[in-house]
């Protein structure tokens, strides 16, 4: 238990440090503000960009507030992921390979406790990030479309949280088992690129954890089906068990590989 | 009581034996020098002891326990910090993990950083580091769990030689209390700071001993004598059957000193010395590595 | 064409705000840290000059880490 404490108090001090803590949840706010903004001011920002012929008029459709949370959701599964990959690839990969793990796996500490140490802290920073994210896009939203019910939007918020469990999972499990590149591209691969896919030829299939972000959503348009959440909710708990297991024995595994 | 028993070590990668059969026991409180060329086996054979490379078989044992982790310091050639601790931070973690009791780690942390002269930037971060501060800290990080062993990989190579003669000092005080075992090629080092010597070579333990006891063994004692003329030297070369060097005689010692000295009167020869010398601890180094 | 007295501000200054801790926070950063991955120079103009992508380029690969 110890050996957990400390481990997790260094991994928040290098987290702290480096200011993750702070320019990632910024990041967030920024490209939550950011949707509404654009999207409100869009007429204006084409007229005054563009030269649009004499009586040209364009039709833009009126947006509701979940439309604009539909759209931050997008900036956040795409850029928001890569900067949290991103950030958190190298946690266990880049240790091994610079040399600063050697001194620490010759003590008396377990795989478990590596792992785990650094997927909570990166889950938090993640978690923390989102979250500010969110409520700063739904400050703009409400001011500039309209509102929705703050149980809805809480639900939405705790479902993302859930998903940014797996994406640090992956992410960390990824670090453990493969070098930094090559963690890296999979990492990329199984988390935007795999939404992307799975949205392009998964709607037969209402349960993968990709989806759940939009299941979350789901409760802010009204439209939530109770029995595909909850699908999706069971196999995302399961793949987050999953990968952490993989992440463990990866660790273990490769411990050998740390730089003498 | 032995502290340290290896028996038959052995770690192979794609079916070639990097260490082979390695079988070696230290006793408390002596200081071994673990001495090869590049790529004898000297790193690996030392990674497998501390646990960061599984064996492919045999067995590292101290006093009948197998998981000695928290008995063992460990210090690579080329130990890395993490740039955003500073050094009295980075101690007292690993301290920690180490399982030293939280009270008074403080200042215990304190007392090993002044202890290995880095009393000045206790509160500094590391990233700013000399190598030879590296060192120092590397050094403070392997013994703040006072590990009943310390094991040193190349600890001085990378110094210069006032950063190493510092360290070896150090670690000749650190010994009153801990065993060490240390790798090296600088030979000169492990004359100093050695009561049993392993020489390796290709992943194989040729030789191991006492230094004494080496010296003994590989010492080939020889008379030298060394003449004004070189006519004088290779007369004398050819007549005693000794080994002609320009202007230096040797001639094998089984004989005693006296009936040199007596041939010497005889020949009426000028002469600069006569002495009796023994090999080099690197002279002996070269013989194991290239016999 | 709006005025300028026509733009948002009470909308907009929270974000420049935003963007412009962003930048300090990674100038703060690369003044103390040890070593950058290419010249620190270099990292000050992508940071000043290249809005919100600048801070966050140079966090994750203007870092160098050890």
């Amino acid at each position: 238990m110890t050996q957990f404490s400390v481990l997790l108090k260094k991994e928040f001090l290098e987290s702290w440090r480096s200011f993750k803590f702070l320019w990632i949840p910024l990041v967030f706010i920024l490209l939550g503000v950011t949707e509404p903004l654009t999207n409100y001011y869009m007429e204006d920002i084409l007229a005054a960009v563009g030269n649009m012929p004499e009586g040209f008029q364009m039709l833009f459709p009126e947006l509701t507030a979940a439309d604009i949370l539909l759209s931050t959701t997008g900036q956040y599964q795409l850029i928001g992921l890569l900067v949290l990959i991103s950030a958190f690839i190298g946690s266990i990969s880049r240790e091994r390979h610079n040399g600063t793990a050697t001194l620490l796996y010759v003590r008396p500490i377990s795989a478990t406790t590596v792992f785990a140490s650094k997927w909570i802290i990166a889950s938090l920073v993640s978690i923390i990030s989102a979250v500010l994210g969110y409520v700063a896009s739904m400050y703009y939203t409400a001011i500039l479309f309209g509102s929705v019910a703050v149980s809805d939007f809480v639900k939405m918020l705790l479902t993302y949280c859930v998903w940014l469990l797996l994406v640090m999972a992956i992410t960390i499990a990824m670090s453990a088992a493969f070098q930094t590149g090559a963690a890296a591209a999979i990492a990329i691969v199984l988390l935007p690129v795999g939404l992307l896919i799975d949205s392009a030829i998964g709607s037969f299939w209402p349960w993968t954890p990709w989806k759940l972000a939009n299941h979350g959503l789901s409760f802010v348009t009204e439209t939530v089906v109770m029995k595909d959440f909850g699908m999706a909710l069971l196999f995302t708990a399961i793949a987050i068990i999953s990968f952490i297991g993989i992440g463990i024995l990866a660790t273990k595994r490769n411990w050998r590989l740390t730089k003498v | 009581m032995t502290l340290l028993q290896v028996e038959q070590l052995t770690k192979s990668f794609v079916g070639k034996n990097v260490v082979d059969k390695v079988s070696f026991a230290l006793e408390p409180l002596t200081a071994t020098a673990l001495i090869g060329p590049n790529g004898a086996g000297k790193t690996t054979t030392m990674s497998m002891i501390v646990g960061l490379l599984q064996q492919t078989s045999g067995t590292v044992t101290m006093q009948g326990v197998l998981d000695i982790r928290h008995s063992i310091g460990f210090l690579p050639q080329y130990p890395q910090f993490y740039p955003w601790l500073s050094a009295l931070e980075y101690v007292e973690m690993v301290g920690k993990l180490s399982g030293v009791p939280a009270r008074g780690l403080r200042e215990k942390s304190v007392k090993m950083l002044e202890y290995v002269g880095l009393g000045d930037v206790l509160h500094k971060k590391t990233a700013t580091f000399s190598g030879g501060m590296k060192q120092r800290l590397g050094i403070a990080q392997a013994i703040i769990h006072d590990p009943k062993l310390l094991l040193l990989d190349e600890p001085v190579s990378a110094l210069d030689p006032i950063g190493r003669q510092e360290v070896m000092n150090l670690l000749k005080e650190i010994q009153q209390q801990t065993t060490i075992l240390y790798s090296t090629h600088i030979l000169h080092d492990a004359e100093k700071m050695t009561d049993q010597v392993l020489f390796m070579k290709n992943g194989q333990l040729v030789e191991q001993g006492s230094l004494v006891s080496i010296q003994q063994k590989y010492a080939d004692p020889k008379y030298l004598i060394q003449f004004v003329q070189e006519q004088d030297a290779a007369n004398f070369a050819m007549r005693y059957e000794g080994q002609l060097d320009g202007l230096y005689v040797y001639l094998p010692a089984q004989q005693p000193m006296q009936q040199v000295l007596s041939s010497l009167v005889a020949e009426q020869k000028e002469i600069v010395k006569v002495e009796r010398v023994t090999a080099s601890l690197d002279e002996i180094f070269m013989k194991v590595a290239y016999q | 064409m709006n005025g300028f007295e026509q733009v948002p501000w009470a909308l907009i200054a929270p974000v420049l705000v935003i963007q412009f801790i962003l930048a300090i926070v990674a100038l703060v950063d690369l003044k103390r840290i040890h070593a950058t991955n290419g010249p620190k120079w270099l990292w000050v103009i992508i940071i000043l000059l290249m809005g919100i992508i600048g801070p966050i380029a140079y966090f994750i690969i203007g870092r160098r880490q050890s």
